[in-house]
């Protein structure tokens, strides 16, 4: 079974354990300022060989001295297909570092000086091919795993299979949407890859692209009132988001009461216990403060001391103020008040060995969990000031009180009731199933549904409709010939497998896939052509050729297996296309890529050379 | 050596066909006679369902009387030739209770009416050898079948023997249950038949193979089993067609020993490498093979062993003359040369390109499957270049 992301499940005790001791050696030292932290950047690919230093996409000028300007390459081709555009016969590609820079005919294009000349001058020079599904870098155990649901990342479990699987860059594909037919309804979240020579990356913020979903039995036996039955059960698959949603709003919301809440109760305390203190010049208040004040007995809901703060509530050279929310700081200031076996203050909770040490902990551990604020811009020489939570004001520093008031507020606060703890908000079960679906129903990712039949895509369809699915993309969708009309109003796209000559079995004998495209093409529906198996890899521009036999035109059928299917992967603002601005993403032929004997000359992928042929 | 068919059957198939023959002019942008000739703005007259002219040569009087068929931009090559196939009737194509029957025809279980023949058509075949299942060690003798408009015609009742070495052949429920078993019974079989000491039609049977008067299609896909139908090959003195021959690279120097044939599986995608790289190897070693499998699937296997390298030229031999040569109907099939059924398919394009599409196939000057293309200028005087 995939597992799922660890990330939400914490062993609690020795998280515990570790983040008090964590909180005590930090404490130790002067905090530095915290900076942001850098933006990241993909996973590094091999920099291209005669690549030299300069800043990158997005890099930041502030962020170091600036580095030269990377050696531009220059592709050459008897004729270049842009895919957005008209072939250019004698037509030059310019790239500089990731990214194209120009397209053109040669002679009407600046070449940049330098740059390194690379021509083929009867080859034909395409986008690098995009494989709108495949089960690359997967292994049969995920391919045949019933026990997936829509809570399991791909992205987690790929991994280079070291066989002709692997060989996708070779083939001219640098970018694939990778997602395996497993018997489970609903099968995991898909993910973007860009093949490599020997292996892949993960395309940055497309680790899940989709959301699997089968609504067909496929070639199992079955009749029409049998899988009415099963796909209305289906219908149902969105059923509950919402409650989960509401779920997950009200525990934030919850969460931020009891910030507040809780501030609120600590400054209870805190200014209750300045209140108490001796007046100035009477001694080392970082001493008595490490030691703690001692709570007066009585006062159960009272929290620990905060030891080191110095009056006014000024914490110590060195000691953190309260973390967010205002609660007790993670440092040794923290638990128990900052030492083992204090008495409880006024009664209430003590440190580590005392009476209530399960909420003390836990009260150590929100602390060390809470959200990190963006800190505030610190002057040299000043400790950085306290972070504040959202919506509430930073603490003013207590101002010096006349004594007559100080002793007014004395005998307020012992008339004065303290707030009750406030309880920390249960969280709401993790549910990774729910928060893909919801991600599906927000549109921040499709839902993909294998469906065959005209009645499974019917029912994909009263899907979208009734969970109101803004992007829903059909798999395998063999019958969709006479639904073609259906697909464009409800705005949905198509990726199409086995696009061979009489590729499926006989139960599959009234569907014609080749013949399908060119229909598709009629109804206005966005399609993409794809292998649906990386075996099948090397053949993708055949399936294309095979669309064309059946009536697709050329063109169409190029933007298939290229530009569509980066549209239909959300991919098309960096890929898919030959543009300025766009991935350096190239394939170059000795043929036109329908050829069968068209043999892959040079590939590359965002401008590094991935594949040449010997 | 071969068992020639007799020419009063090579009429037959022709005859049959040309009671609605019309004649025709066939005129096309690519005309390919055969792999190694091709006409460009080829020209082609059909009379009584066999080609008659081609080229520079046809008579004005001759194109007077014929229908003009002008394929515009299409290149039209000659019918595809299924050396070996069981049209999807495996039932009734192998006798389960017995494993050796050699006499049996497989022509006696053809159907002309089978929807499979129309698919065989669609997918540019115009002459399949209808052959028995390969579950019997020695399952009987080919036939030579042939689409039609309506229905399909049986062209020939007695072609080839066949046997089969393979696991199929091996039925735990009765003799031979093994490899050796079967191979030991192919040899005594043999052997009894070459000393006379058996007669009836069995036995005539591998009496002929031995003479060399009748061809041995032999099922055998792995090493032991190529080398146990290579083995009796020799011993008995036949040149045998290996039918499957998964596992032919191992043993290329005694296939070309031996002038074996070959008849391939079909290639799929998902085989593996060296699967789809088995024609070129086998074309460099000079062993001759054609494609096999079901009709629909031939054209992809050409494409997929293009794609893995093998010439085109020897693609498309692959798929016409080789086949037909097996099946001994090179004087009749395989090419379009003056006295070969006027059997012929038209393709947009390059048949071995998939982006081709399939337009019109025609069976001894018939058209069986597509649209006619429509005549849209009058008959031209022959260009200078061309011949039969």
């Amino acid at each position: 079974m995939l597992m799922r992301t660890p990330r939400t499940q914490l062993p609690f005790a020795p998280l515990l354990v570790l983040a008090i001791a964590s909180a005590l050696a930090v404490a130790q030292e002067p905090q530095a300022p915290v900076k942001p932290a850098p933006a990241q950047k993909p996973p590094a690919a091999t920099p291209p060989a005669n690549a030299e230093a300069g800043p990158g996409p997005g890099g930041d000028a502030e962020a170091g001295p600036r580095r030269p300007r990377r050696q531009a390459m220059v592709l050459e081709a008897g004729t270049v297909h842009p895919v957005a555009g008209p072939a250019i016969a004698d037509g030059v590609v310019v790239i500089r570092g990731e990214r194209i820079v120009a397209v053109g005919k040669k002679g009407e294009v600046e070449i940049p000086e330098g740059a390194t000349v690379r021509s083929f001058p009867g080859g034909h020079l395409y986008p690098g091919l995009i494989d709108a599904q495949t089960d690359a870098f997967t292994d049969d155990g995920l391919r045949g795993d019933g026990s997936l649901d829509a809570g399991a990342a791909f992205a987690d479990d790929l991994h280079v299979r070291g066989d002709r699987e692997d060989a996708l860059v070779e083939a001219g594909i640098t970018t694939a949407y990778v997602t395996v037919r497993s018997p489970s309804q609903l099968r995991g979240q898909g993910a973007i890859v860009r093949p490599k020579a020997g292996g892949f990356e993960l395309w940055t913020g497309k680790e899940h692209a989709g959301v699997e979903l089968r609504m067909t039995n496929g070639l199992g036996p079955t009749h029409a009132l049998q899988r009415q039955q099963q796909l209305d059960g289906l219908a149902n698959t969105f059923d509950g988001l919402e409650d989960h949603r509401k779920a997950k709003s009200d525990h934030a919301e919850a969460l931020k009461k009891y910030e507040k809440e809780y501030a609120d109760y600590v400054a209870f305390f805190q200014k209750k216990k300045d209140a108490e203190k001796p007046k100035d010049g009477d001694g080392e208040k970082g001493d008595k403060g490490k030691d703690g004040e001692k709570p007066k007995d009585g006062d159960k809901n009272a929290p620990p001391t905060a030891p080191g703060t110095q009056p006014g509530g000024e914490p110590a050279p060195g000691e953190r103020r309260r973390g967010p929310g205002g609660r007790r700081p993670g440092g040794p200031t923290g638990p128990g008040g900052g030492g083992p076996g204090d008495p409880k203050p006024n009664g209430g909770p003590t440190g580590p060995g005392g009476g209530d040490d399960d909420e003390v902990l836990l009260t150590a551990l929100v602390d060390l969990l809470a959200v990190p604020q963006d800190p505030p811009k610190q002057e040299p020489g000043k400790p950085a000031p306290t972070p504040q939570p959202a919506g509430e004001k930073a603490p003013q520093a207590p101002e010096k009180q006349a004594p007559e008031k100080q002793g007014a507020e004395k005998k307020d606060d012992k008339k004065e009731e303290p707030p009750k703890r406030p309880t920390y908000p249960k969280a709401p079960g993790k549910d990774p199933q729910k928060d893909a679906l919801l991600r599906v129903i927000d549109g921040e990712v499709p839902l993909r549904v294998e469906a065959h039949r005209a009645d499974e895509l019917r029912a994909a369809l009263k899907l979208q409709q009734k969970a109101q699915v803004p992007v829903l993309v059909l798999e395998q969708a063999y019958g969709a010939a006479p639904l073609a009309g259906e697909l464009a109003a409800q705005g949905v796209s198509v990726v199409l497998t086995e696009v061979l000559p009489n590729s499926l079995p006989e139960q599959y004998d009234a569907y014609d896939p080749t013949a399908l495209p060119q229909q598709l093409q009629q109804a206005g529906v966005p399609f993409a052509i794809a292998t649906g198996s990386a075996r099948r890899a090397g053949i993708l521009p055949l399936m294309a050729a095979a669309a064309v036999a059946r009536g697709l035109d050329r063109d169409a059928a190029l933007r298939a297996i290229t530009l569509s299917a980066a549209e239909i992967l959300g991919v098309a603002k960096d890929t898919g296309s030959l543009q300025a601005g766009k991935f350096a993403d190239v394939l170059v032929t000795d043929r036109p890529l329908f050829a069968s004997d068209c043999r892959v000359l040079f590939v590359a992928s965002k401008g590094h050379p991935e594949y040449e042929a010997k | 050596m071969t068992s020639r068919l007799p020419i009063a059957f090579a009429a037959f198939f022709v005859c049959a066909a040309t009671a609605r023959a019309q004649d025709l002019l066939v005129q096309c942008k690519r005309l390919v006679v055969a792999p190694d000739t091709v006409l460009t703005d080829g020209r082609m007259l059909v009379q009584k369902g066999v080609v008659a002219y081609l080229g520079a040569e046809i008579p004005a009087e001759a194109r007077a009387n014929a229908k003009v068929v002008d394929c515009g931009d299409a290149t039209v090559v000659p019918g595809f030739v299924l050396a070996n196939t069981t049209l999807g009737q495996e039932r009734d194509l192998a006798e389960g209770s017995i494993a050796f029957t050699p006499d049996l025809r497989a022509g006696e279980a053809f159907d002309p009416w089978q929807e499979d023949l129309g698919k065989a058509a669609a997918a540019g075949v115009t002459s399949l050898g209808l052959a028995p299942s390969p579950r019997n060690v020695a399952g009987g003798l080919l036939a030579l079948v042939k689409p039609g408009a309506e229905h399909g015609e049986l062209a020939a009742p007695d072609l080839h023997a066949q046997f089969s070495l393979v696991e199929a052949a091996r039925n735990p429920e009765r003799a031979p249950t093994s490899l050796m078993g079967a191979k030991e019974l192919l040899r005594t079989t043999f052997q009894a038949a070459r000393a006379g000491a058996q007669g009836g039609p069995d036995a005539a049977v591998l009496r002929q193979v031995a003479q060399g008067t009748r061809r041995a299609f032999v099922y055998a896909d792995t090493y032991a089993e190529l080398t146990a139908a290579l083995d009796l090959a020799r011993e008995f003195g036949f040149e045998p067609v290996l039918v499957g021959a998964r596992d032919a690279e191992k043993l290329l120097p005694r296939l070309v020993q031996q002038k074996a044939s070959v008849v391939l599986g079909p290639l799929v995608p998902e085989a593996r490498q060296a699967v789809l790289a088995l024609p070129t190897k086998l074309a460099e070693a000079g062993v001759p093979f054609a494609f096999g499998g079901r009709p629909e699937q031939l054209r992809l296997s050409a494409v997929l062993a293009v794609r893995a390298g093998l010439d085109r030229k020897t693609a498309l031999g692959a798929l016409t003359r080789v086949p037909a040569r097996l099946l001994d109907q090179e004087n009749a099939l395989g090419v379009l040369r003056a006295g070969h059924a006027a059997d012929f398919v038209v393709f947009g394009g390059d048949p071995l390109d998939l982006d081709s599409a399939h337009v019109a196939t025609f069976v001894g000057g018939v058209l069986v499957r597509g649209k006619l293309p429509q005549p849209t200028r009058p008959v031209a005087p022959s260009p200078a270049a061309g011949g039969r």
